[in-house]
């Protein structure tokens, strides 16, 4: 890491004091959980792109880690204790432990092939979360349980019916999981990875055991996606198999590409346009998902580059 | 025993024979230019020697060890780097990036999560000292994909030396450079071989950058070797003469 | 028992030739334009609802006929206009495209012909058991068998007798040398996907008899069809065609034991598959 630079820390500078101030002023456009949604759903996003944006893998299968995280805190949270870090914990570990163990299968696989694998992969459990409907609740979801307030011994934290208090939680939450993977993408182990995006047989002829880091980047991203995922069902007290489809793992892709997957940011940026318009159209309209659809197409044929590609060709100009 | 020692190697591609029994010994310390007219087997020669490919028959050892089931990137660590006949960089990223990532490899960080404090020092210094050698300096913060022809492979070049190889292969370095830039390489892979002692073996089609670099010159026909020697060996070789270098000379 | 086991395969092999139809039409997309059509499912509602729009006034065997075609239309003309612009970027966004595509059809479907479930008239005779002994044996499931063996018989046949399915065997292989030979590849590639979504058509009028109709109908049926080309090996037909069969009937003979794993035997093949042989059955290595 360098010393301190004003011009590189100015976007991390400017998109801190968004999230921290978020609760002042987001009642004018909107309401809280629907910022908590963004930061959730933001940092899902962001644990793609570790592996779509900066090791140039494609993933069309996330949705099931995230699906996974959100299982487990709220199967932990349901059966076994009544405590939300350690459904947090236990949600992200089995996301992380069904990545480790899958890896090995699909790293050897490249490009759309991938994709495809990752994506089947990703429906195994859908349809466990759906046909084990003693435990899971099946297609309606797993209820009766909630998050609980948070007891540090020496202090309690109302994150069960104070949403402010919760958004700060996530928040928390998610400036580590951020930091943590950006410091990561700055180590030389993050510059291994993305020479594997620029140039797979160059890196290889480096010396570099191109599958293993694969597999290193694929459970790394996956992790942090579990860990979305525990947030996601702590933020609704709820989950359903939903979560785990494959249409979910393909928003999370078009939140990459919408925001930008060169930038760090992008994938916050596309995540935010992405859950305002979401919220925005199925309140407008019983067609929304036609709407979202459309986005899509927009997104791939006129904006490939997301809006942070745009700024940046701006700025060049 | 030689330091790159080939042994009667062939490859079969079914009923095709690209390589035919051939075998060369490379010294340390020595430039060994594979020439040949078109569909010779030079490439696939060297895609054997690298392990792309596998033998259908013979040995390659390396210091006298044999590479047999050696993968290609494990034959890095023993020492063995190449270019390609097509620049294989990092187009995206800087000049200096794209020497920083085998400078970091070379130092046994490929999987650190983060930066020793104690070698950020010498290694930005190796990283300028690679830019330097390889006349890289004023354009290091350019991106490589938008480099000349020429640029580009100087800094491909650079990038297999940040691994400190003992031996280095380069596929057709001036393969569709012009003049100014085919010399500038030739300089640059002198200047390799000459001042760092590197053992080098390079495909190459221009003869004038081969009989001026070569300390000896294998001549590859058909797959099979045609003949061996020094530069001026070779011009005097009347099979060569008649088969090769009667044509274009 | 024996009698439900035989029920179970039978009732496999007939699923698993819906999965190979749409297998086999993505599989031909995918090797030739290197596209994984998500909206695959979806172009298999609209053949389904077609039909179902066209039958009272051409009847059940004139909509057989016609909806896959129109389908086939519509799937030229979606791929002229918006797959064929992604050609040549990185494969991400053409996966967008579809993945869209589909948002937009099972919306469409819901949109024109309701998100209700609609019966679909199948003349009265197919239905009627062949025999008594052999219950399950309708008319109607003959007739599936019988259409799907012909119809992949007569891909095999262009793909291995007329200049355009050798033009598509060889695209698949080496594109640029095929373009070089002086073939339009943008045309190719057109009627590449037509054929692959005149497959889908046909499955989605043939699974509205079997299964009724809903916009949803063809999600059931995508996953297993990406995990038979898994199974079977990208590029190679005879495969995928392999590999549906056999998923079906695993999936046919797991009913009988294990009711609710049914799903799950096709995913534990697929990994079995991946870790042994990562090309696939009949795939070649290095294909992918």
């Amino acid at each position: 890491m360098e010393n301190f630079d004003l011009k590189k820390q100015t976007p991390n500078l400017i998109v801190m004091a968004l999230l921290v101030t978020l609760p002042l002023w987001i009642n004018y456009v909107s309401y809280t959980q629907l910022g908590t949604q963004v930061v959730v759903m933001g940092l899902a996003a962001m644990a793609l792109n570790f592996l779509l944006g900066y090791t140039g893998v494609l993933s069309f299968g996330h949705a099931a880690y995230f699906g996974l995280g959100a299982y487990g805190a709220a199967m932990t949270i349901r059966y076994i204790e009544p405590s939300t870090g350690l459904g947090v914990i236990v949600g992200t570990l089995a996301g992380m432990l069904a990545a480790m163990l899958i890896g090995p299968m699909i790293v050897r696989l490249r490009g759309v092939y991938f994709a495809m694998v990752t994506i089947a992969f990703g429906q195994v459990f859908y349809f466990i979360a759906f046909r084990w409907n003693t435990v899971t609740g099946g297609d309606d979801g797993l209820t009766g349980w909630k998050r609980m307030p948070l007891d540090f011994g020496f202090a309690k934290l109302d994150i069960q019916r104070d949403p402010t208090t919760f958004y700060y939680f996530v928040l928390v939450i998610f400036v580590i999981a951020v930091a943590i993977m950006g410091l990561l993408l700055r180590s030389p182990f993050g510059r291994t990875l993305i020479a594997i995006r620029e140039n797979e047989r160059r890196t290889r002829f480096m010396g570099i055991n191109v599958n293993l880091h694969i597999w290193m980047s694929w459970v790394i991203s996956c992790t942090f996606m579990a860990l979305a995922g525990s947030m996601s069902a702590l933020l609704n007290n709820f989950v359903d198999p939903r979560a785990f489809f494959w249409r979910q793992s393909g928003v999370f892709v078009i939140m990459c590409v919408m925001g930008g997957m060169r930038s760090f940011w992008g994938p916050m940026m596309g995540a935010a346009i992405y859950v305002w318009l979401q919220d925005y159209l199925s309140s407008a309209t019983p067609n929304w998902q036609s709407f979202v659809g459309l986005v899509f197409v927009v997104v791939v044929l006129f904006f490939p580059r997301g809006v942070m590609g745009i700024i940046r060709r701006k700025a060049t100009e | 025993m030689s330091f790159l020692s080939i042994e009667n190697v062939s490859k079969h591609f079914g009923s095709l024979i690209a390589v035919d029994g051939v075998s060369m010994n490379v010294e340390r310390g020595e430039l060994r230019a594979v020439i040949g007219p078109n569909g010779a087997g030079k490439t696939t020669f060297f895609n054997l020697i690298t392990g792309m490919l596998s033998l259908t028959k013979g040995r390659v050892t390396l210091d006298g060890q044999d590479l047999a089931g050696i993968d290609p990137s494990k034959r890095v660590s023993l020492g063995m780097a190449r270019t390609f006949q097509i620049t294989e960089i990092f187009p995206d990223l800087t000049v200096r990036e794209n020497i920083r990532i085998p400078v970091e490899i070379q130092a046994g960080l490929r999987m650190s999560p983060r930066m020793p404090k104690a070698m950020e020092a010498p290694i930005r210094q190796r990283i300028e000292q690679l830019l330097e050698e390889g006349g890289l300096t004023k354009i290091a913060g350019r991106l490589a994909g938008e480099l000349s022809h020429g640029d580009q492979r100087a800094t491909e070049i650079m990038m297999s030396l940040a691994l400190k190889p003992r031996l280095l292969l380069l596929d057709e370095p001036t393969a569709g450079m012009g003049d100014d830039e085919t010399y500038a390489v030739a300089r640059l892979i002198r200047r390799i071989h000459q001042e760092e002692k590197m053992t080098i073996v390079l495909i190459e089609h221009d003869m004038r950058v081969v009989f001026n670099l070569a300390d000896r010159i294998t001549v590859l026909a058909e797959g099979r070797p045609l003949a061996e020697g020094t530069p001026q060996e070779i011009t005097q070789n009347a099979t060569v003469q008649a088969a090769y270098l009667g044509g274009e000379a | 028992m024996t009698q439900l086991i035989l029920f179970n395969v039978m009732n496999g092999l007939i699923i698993g030739a819906f999965y190979a139809l749409m297998a086999i039409g993505l599989s031909l997309i995918m090797s030739l334009s290197d596209v994984i059509n998500f909206a695959h499912g979806g172009f298999l509602a609209v053949g389904a609802y077609l039909a179902y729009s066209l039958a009272p006034y051409i009847g059940f065997w004139g909509g057989l006929l016609v909806a896959p075609v129109l389908t086939a239309i519509l799937g030229l003309i979606v791929e002229k206009f918006l797959i064929s612009r992604v050609y040549g970027r990185d494969p991400l966004y053409s996966l967008l495209l579809t993945f869209g595509l589909a948002f937009i059809f099972e919306d469409g479907t819901r949109y024109i012909w309701g998100a209700q479930s609609l019966p679909y008239q199948v003349p009265g005779w197919l239905m009627s058991p062949l025999s008594s002994s052999f219950f399950f044996l309708t008319g109607y499931r003959m007739l599936m068998i019988v259409l799907i063996v012909a119809v992949v018989a007569g891909l095999f046949v262009i793909m291995t007798r007329t200049r355009l399915g050798l033009r598509i065997r060889a695209g698949t292989l080496d594109l640029e040398t095929v373009s070089i030979l002086g073939v339009n590849v943008r045309i190719l590639r057109n009627l590449n996907f037509g054929i692959g979504i005149y497959l889908a058509g046909l499955a989605g009028v043939l699974a509205a008899g079997q299964l009724g109709l809903q916009p949803t109908i063809g999600d059931s049926l995508i996953m297993p069809s990406f995990i038979a080309i898994i199974i079977g090996g990208l590029g190679s037909l005879t495969g995928t065609l392999l590999g549906g069969l056999l998923i079906g009937v695993a999936q046919g003979i797991t009913t009988v034991f294990f009711p609710s794993a049914s799903e799950a035997v096709m995913y534990v093949m697929m990994a079995l598959v991946l870790l042994v042989r990562p090309q696939g059955l009949l795939g070649e290595e290095g294909r992918f």
